[in-house]
């Protein structure tokens, strides 16, 4: 078995909150992230699920080297991100793209098009200054838009094509590992579609590692073999998407799985309550205050994830049984 | 391909009208304005040979002369040409004008963007001098740097482009503070483009508009700065066919000769008029702040 490309080892990230006021300056913390754990083969497609707040954009930030781990480590391949040296931390540019949820945002409002595809590539001296022109025409079409959007300055792009733009964007540098924050969240469905079928093309076609946060499991479904299961900052359950949407063992998963409207079922609203604020967890289980089969065992004793059957790890006292 | 790129080319030029140049198309007064400075650039370009007279020759016989058909303006109590010297006189406020405007952005921007990037002790340290600058009025400050500095028209320059350093770093931190939180910052850092390149790329771009409009308005009072230094005496050296100059030798005359002062007068109230049209007509145009129809 090869070394797995990224690995987090026990990951935390807390921020700390000072108390207003002067008198009471006693900081309290805020857990983002508890102990998470996870593991990338190249070429893994894995999403990463869960409410607002459960922690899935501080994990991609981490992964990114744009905030530094309060404690574990983030290793991409062997190293460390919080030690490379010049050299490395560039390769780390090249090879892992990352597509913002704020695509249009993600862009120089000042830039064309043409400019803003060109830089990655003339960044790392991907080809020839000359054959750069065709590169980009060759990138745009890649994500199925015109060429003639080459010469446009974001602003003046729809929403779907901006989002293409910032996949061509990411391919541009030929990474080896994209990192996607809700990519296709608030588009109409026939763009939504066209988006995720480009995503998968390229995972399958050019054996890209994907890792793709969102909060829809049709989603996560379509596009990735995996998902991992966030809720306040901890992994609760992660496993291959088949068994994960079929035989949920943790009631956060089985209860996000009936939040999901269909066609031929009523909807119940399966989860009652807010997330709790991840600044004083409670004691235990961290679901417990909201899972209908909470017991007296899941106020006293914080579960560790644990493997169960062929790759699946989940992190409840008494798991759902497999119906 | 071939036709893609001659489509992208050609939609390339179009953008670039729409833009630039229709915005400032719309503003009306702006136009008036750019016409008017022109005609005095025109003046100022070609007062070799559109003047009659060697600027600074004196010919005490012809002193404090009206208009007539060998002095078209007059002459002053030197029996300088009034019309040769207005000439010379536009070139040297333009020149004062820009020239000091650019150089105090071009230090002005620099602070503006160190402070705006750098955070922490580094920003203390320079907006407290810029602090420092604003807080006295420009011409105040001008003379003061006028006085260390010592007369001539290199010093002039040095001094209102110094008066002006503050208001452009203070502009132009703001922005950056504004720009560099944007995720498109992040992107490029993410990508590994270098901070050298981010800044001139990524930041620079993005905060020069309101500062290039605030420059425009500048420039015309930086001419009034230098008008009224040289009008005070502590400004350009006599005889520099300066309007300030002019206006200050013409007081004594006025009741006699009012065209001695009233000449440069007339022309630095229309020159101002005009530049502030035009700044007023970026600002609309470009300024994202008080754009309306965007």
């Amino acid at each position: 078995m090869q070394a797995p490309i990224f690995s987090l080892l026990d990951v935390e990230r807390t921020y700390e909150l000072r108390g207003r006021g002067w008198l009471n300056r006693t900081p309290r913390k805020l857990k983002a992230l508890d102990g998470v754990r996870l593991e990338l083969q190249r070429g893994d497609t894995l999403a990463l699920v869960g409410e607002s707040g459960s922690g899935k954009s501080t994990l991609i930030r981490l992964m990114l080297g744009l905030e530094p781990a309060s404690d574990g480590r983030v290793l991409y391949g062997q190293r460390d991100l919080a030690q490379l040296d010049a050299e490395e931390r560039k390769r780390f540019a090249r090879e892992v793209a990352f597509i913002y949820q704020n695509a249009r945002g993600s862009m120089n409002p000042r830039m064309r098009i043409a400019d803003i595809l060109a830089e990655p590539i003339r960044l790392h001296r991907l080809c020839e200054e000359s054959a750069i022109a065709d590169r980009v025409v060759a990138l745009i079409e890649r994500v199925g838009l015109p060429a003639g959007l080459l010469q446009r300055f974001p602003g003046e792009l729809s929403g779907g094509q901006i989002r293409r733009v910032a996949i061509a964007r990411a391919l541009a540098a030929e990474p080896r590992v994209i990192l996607a924050d809700e990519s296709v969240a608030g588009l109409d469905v026939s763009v939504q579609a066209q988006v995720l079928n480009l995503l998968r093309e390229l995972c399958r076609e050019s054996g890209i590692t994907l890792v793709f946060i969102t909060h829809d499991l049709g989603v996560a479904s379509y596009l990735c073999d995996r998902i991992a299961v966030l809720y306040l900052g901890r992994i609760v359950e992660q496993g291959p998407t088949e068994a994960i949407l079929n035989t949920p063992r943790h009631p956060y998963t089985r209860a996000l799985l009936q939040a999901f409207p269909r066609f031929d079922m009523p909807l119940k609203a399966s989860l009652s309550g807010e997330i709790p604020s991840p600044v004083d967890l409670p004691k235990g289980c961290r679901f417990a205050g909201r899972c209908p089969q909470a017991q007296s065992a899941c106020r006293e004793t914080d579960p560790v994830l644990t493997a169960h059957d062929a790759g699946r790890q989940v992190a409840c006292l008494f798991p759902v049984a497999s119906v | 391909m071939q036709d893609a790129l001659k489509i992208t080319l050609l939609s390339g030029a179009s953008q670039w009208k729409r833009r630039f140049l229709q915005p400032l198309l719309r503003q009306h007064s702006a136009l008036v304005g750019l016409a008017i400075i022109a005609v005095y650039v025109i003046a100022a370009v070609f007062a070799p040979w559109l003047a009659t007279h060697d600027p600074a020759a004196q010919d005490l016989m012809a002193s404090l002369q009206g208009p007539s058909a060998a002095h078209w303006l007059g002459t002053d109590s030197y029996g300088q040409d009034l019309y040769s010297r207005l000439l010379y006189g536009a070139q040297l406020a333009l020149i004062i004008g820009f020239a000091s405007v650019a150089l105090g952005l071009v230090a002005g921007v620099a602070i503006g963007l160190a402070a705006g990037l750098m955070g922490g002790r580094t920003e203390w340290v320079l907006m407290r001098i810029v602090d420092g600058l604003l807080a006295f009025p420009e011409l105040i400050l001008a003379m003061a740097f006028m006085a260390v500095l010592g007369l001539g028209t290199e010093n002039v320059v040095y001094a209102l482009a110094l008066s002006f350093v503050g208001p452009f770093a203070r502009m132009t931190r703001g922005d950056v503070l504004q720009v560099k939180n944007q995720p498109y910052i992040e992107a490029a850092r993410l990508m590994g483009v270098p901070t050298a390149a981010v800044i001139w790329r990524h930041v620079l771009p993005n905060v020069v508009s309101p500062i290039l409009v605030q420059a425009g308005m500048r420039v015309s009072i930086a001419i009034l700065l230098e008008s009224g230094l040289s009008f005070l005496g502590i400004g350009v050296v006599p005889p520099t066919p300066d309007w300030g100059l002019m206006i200050a030798e013409g007081r004594a005359f006025i009741t006699m000769a009012p065209w001695i002062s009233g000449v440069p007068g007339v022309a630095l109230a229309i020159l101002l008029v005009a530049l502030n049209l035009l700044g007023d007509g970026l600002r609309d145009a470009y300024d994202p702040n008080t754009r309306k129809d965007a």
